[in-house]
């Protein structure tokens, strides 16, 4: 999860190539580890074809909105309306999937509703110069408020309706892509080292996913491609590290950091949408429970950037639907950390950061005798794993954070001078 | 710049907690028969008969639940005594101090029969009922937090373990695959409740089962406002073998249904409170086996039929199996075949001959 690779020398061909044989080393020492602990603790349902499929249904929402907060914070405006611009987008969803009978509508009408909210924040925070996190708290009060005034409105009188919630909304289509699917999920019973972790994965991605849940992983490749490999993009970030500079080289800032708060709206609406059409079948209020603050913190941990982003929010996914899934499998699951600590002081001892290596070597060891000490975790720690392990994993792994060094920052046009 | 990185850094960490903290949604997890109608008994009521106060927990009218069943029964005593009343909503994270003002601005405005929906107020209605002695209060699920008795509140409990035990009866009896689940709102003591009744009337019935338990929260009442959290609870248990699942989770229960009607024919969902077989989708009724009752409605109305008869209720009643303020509901036919089994476990538990457990 370091960046280390922006400081490696030599042409950017092999940067590139290099950051890549970094993450596919990296992903594929993970899941032996995963593997390993799995073996280990006899822990089946750690990589279990059925909690990956939890873990991927919990990670879009949250991947939603961190998108949306990376579109937002790459031009340089602080949006932590997210999480209203979310709720925003569950009453969309379920308002235009009821009327129009499509799911698809309904997402559209998710990403219109959250665009909405990002409209508001937009005008506040670039037209008015407004403060971004007092903008950001006023659209989060007012996306609930508006959403509980909605629903009482228009859902009351209808079918599966009520003043709170709207059940039995028609679902995006799952896909099952069959001889694979079967083919792995077999593979994924035999339990044998590696294989059946790679093949459990294959077995969720192939079975009954959700055609939404892949438009959201191909709207983060998208949005990465978009904002690092275009014009477009390079202006767009250009607002949010020096607005001046761009500005004196004729880029209208204003318009382009409407658009980013506008798509920043949009993608967190859509996340919505996924709770209110995917996650459970219905609208209820305030369903969001804070996950827009979790996308905001999953992309500030991932370092600003898609990759670092997904990261945060598979790991709070992931480990939100174990302990919901399995409690016996968060035991395990302190053993998977301070393996995991343990690995990365011995690549930093290597690489003689010792002050860092130190830092991660208590928790890394207290982890371990914890596991070592226990049968079990306290029911009240559980509730607590998704958040203290995205805290230790990201804030570990990620040592040097770089945000847009305009971020947060008023611009006001012709002030380049 | 560096300060800017702290900031946000700060920030993150304060995102984070807060979202750990999160918003709570109604406490109880508890229903009534039907949805509330959209108009308002309230508005209309000018009747000469008692007035009553309603004061409604977080989430108030509407929520399918706990609050929507007290609005039923004020609603037939407003109608039957030919009264008025005045509805109040709490909101969520409000002080004390506010639960206190709703209920004296209710006794201010001349009602004599205040009713508080929820737990929550007991703390409030002991600081307000020595005040205002010619008024009378009720707290459905309420007790008394001192031991300076009150002679002019009535605190109206639930036996939601004994209704519980029914359900766990008809899941064990039903299952084919010796496994059944549970899942709860929050880890706390009323929801333990409901967990150990149900666990108890399935070994009851079937020594040889296997109980899943899983709670969506430990101490957040966010858990009775999370489908998806519901879903992915139930979905565990599903994978784990279960083919029946009671959810004591307030809201997220429609994600419970969700999951049973993902996990194929043969897979049973528990309603709680409310006949949730009658609220339930299309989809999903063919999966919901029966509903544990708890008729807040029943205790309201009751509560306001006392004091409009002149003899007031005081100190605790209690609503269990023998008055019928806690059952099982039938709707959809799926356990007629084991009703008489299940009426079988009824009638020891009123006659004494089982005690029901109310901690697992």
């Amino acid at each position: 999860m370091t960046t280390t690779t922006i400081n490696a020398p030599g042409p950017v061909s092999r940067v590139r190539n290099a950051a890549r044989a970094n993450w596919l080393f990296i992903s594929l020492g993970a899941i032996a580890l995963v593997s390993l602990v799995r073996i280990v603790t006899d822990t089946n349902d750690l990589t279990s074809p059925g909690t990956i499929r939890a873990a991927i249904i919990a990670t879009c929402p949250i991947l939603m909105a961190g998108l949306g907060g990376l579109w937002a914070e790459r031009a340089g405006v602080v949006n932590i309306g997210l999480e209203g611009q979310m709720i925003l987008g569950t009453w969309g969803a379920a308002y235009f999937t009821y009327h129009s009978g499509s799911p698809w509508i309904g997402v559209l009408g998710a990403a219109l509703l959250g665009m909405v909210g990002g409209l508001l924040h937009a005008v506040a925070t670039v037209t008015f110069g407004v403060d971004h996190i007092v903008s950001g708290v006023a659209v989060n009060l007012i996306g609930a408020g508006v959403t509980t005034y909605l629903a009482e409105a228009t859902f009351t009188d209808l079918e599966g309706g009520g003043p709170r919630q709207l059940i039995g909304l028609k679902a995006p289509t799952d896909v099952t892509i069959p001889g694979v699917s079967d083919a792995a999920l077999n593979l994924a019973d035999k339990h044998w080292f590696f294989i059946s972790d790679v093949a459990s994965f294959v077995a969720a991605m192939t079975t009954r996913i959700s055609l939404l849940s892949l438009a959201i992983f191909a709207l983060v490749l998208l949005s990465g491609l978009l904002l690092w490999r275009t014009t477009f993009g390079l202006r767009l970030r250009s607002c949010g590290e020096n607005p001046q500079a761009a500005e004196t080289l004729g880029v209208n800032v204003y318009r382009y950091k409407y658009v980013a708060v506008l798509v920043s709206g949009a993608l967190a609406g859509i996340g919505g949408g996924f709770l209110a059409l995917v996650a459970s079948s219905g609208f209820s209020t305030n369903q969001t429970n804070g996950r827009g603050y979790i996308g905001l913190a999953a992309m500030i941990f991932g370092n600003w950037r898609p990759g670092g982003l997904l990261a945060g929010a598979l790991t709070f996914g992931y480990t939100d639907s174990l302990r919901l899934r399995d409690t016996h499998a968060v035991h395990s699951l302190l053993l998977l950390v301070a393996v995991a600590l343990l690995v990365l002081v011995v690549v930093r001892l290597v690489r003689r950061q010792v002050a860092g290596a130190i830092a991660m070597a208590v928790p890394g060891v207290a982890l371990l005798v914890w596991f070592l000490a226990t049968d079990s975790v306290p029911r009240d720690f559980t509730s607590m794993t998704p958040y203290v392990t995205t805290l230790f994993v990201l804030a570990l792994g990620t040592q040097r954070l770089r945000m847009p060094a305009a971020d947060g920052k008023p611009y006001r046009k012709g002030s380049a001078g | 710049m560096r300060r800017l990185t702290k900031l946000s850094a700060v920030a993150a960490v304060a995102a984070l907690a807060l979202a750990g903290c999160g918003s709570s949604d109604s406490g109880g997890s508890d229903g009534g028969s039907k949805p509330a109608a959209s108009k308002d008994v309230c508005k209309d009521a000018k009747g000469s008969g008692p007035k009553i106060g309603l004061a409604y927990d977080v989430g108030g009218r509407g929520d399918q639940s706990f609050n929507d069943s007290a609005y039923v029964g004020l609603k037939k005593a407003v109608t039957e005594f030919d009264g008025s009343c005045v509805e109040g909503e709490a909101t969520d994270g409000e002080p004390e101090s506010a639960r206190e003002d709703r209920l004296r601005n209710m006794a201010d405005a001349g009602a004599n029969a205040i009713v508080g929906v929820g737990f929550a107020y007991s703390d409030s209605v002991n600081a307000v009922a020595p005040d205002y002695p010619d008024v009378n209060f009720a707290i459905v699920d309420g007790f008394d937090p001192d031991t300076k008795p009150n002679d002019n509140v009535a605190y109206l409990t639930f036996a939601a373990n004994e209704g519980s035990y029914l359900v766990g009866v008809a899941a064990a009896e039903k299952s084919k695959s010796g496994t059944i689940g549970f899942v709860g709102g929050v880890h706390n003591d009323l929801i333990k409740g409901f967990e150990a009744g149900y666990v108890a009337g399935a070994k009851a019935a079937k020594p040889s089962i296997k109980v899943e338990v899983s709670y969506i929260q430990e101490s957040d009442l966010k858990g009775f406002g999370d489908p998806a959290g519901g879903k992915a609870a139930a979905t565990g248990e599903f994978d784990k073998g279960a083919d029946v699942v009671y959810h004591a989770s307030g809201a997220s229960g429609s994600g419970v249904f969700d999951a049973a009607v993902e996990a194929g024919d043969g897979k049973w969902a528990i309603g709680v409170d409310s006949d949730q077989y009658l609220t339930a989708t299309a989809a999903q009724k063919p999966h919901i086996l029966t509903s544990a009752l708890k008729r807040v409605d029943v205790a309201t109305y009751d509560f306001i039929k006392t004091v409009n008869a002149g003899k007031p209720a005081t100190s605790y009643t209690t609503y269990d199996l023998k008055n019928d303020g806690v059952g099982y509901s039938t709707a959809g036919g799926f356990i007629d075949d084991i009703k008489s089994d299940i009426d079988g476990y009824k009638a020891k538990i009123v006659s004494g001959d089982i005690k029901v457990p109310t901690k697992p």
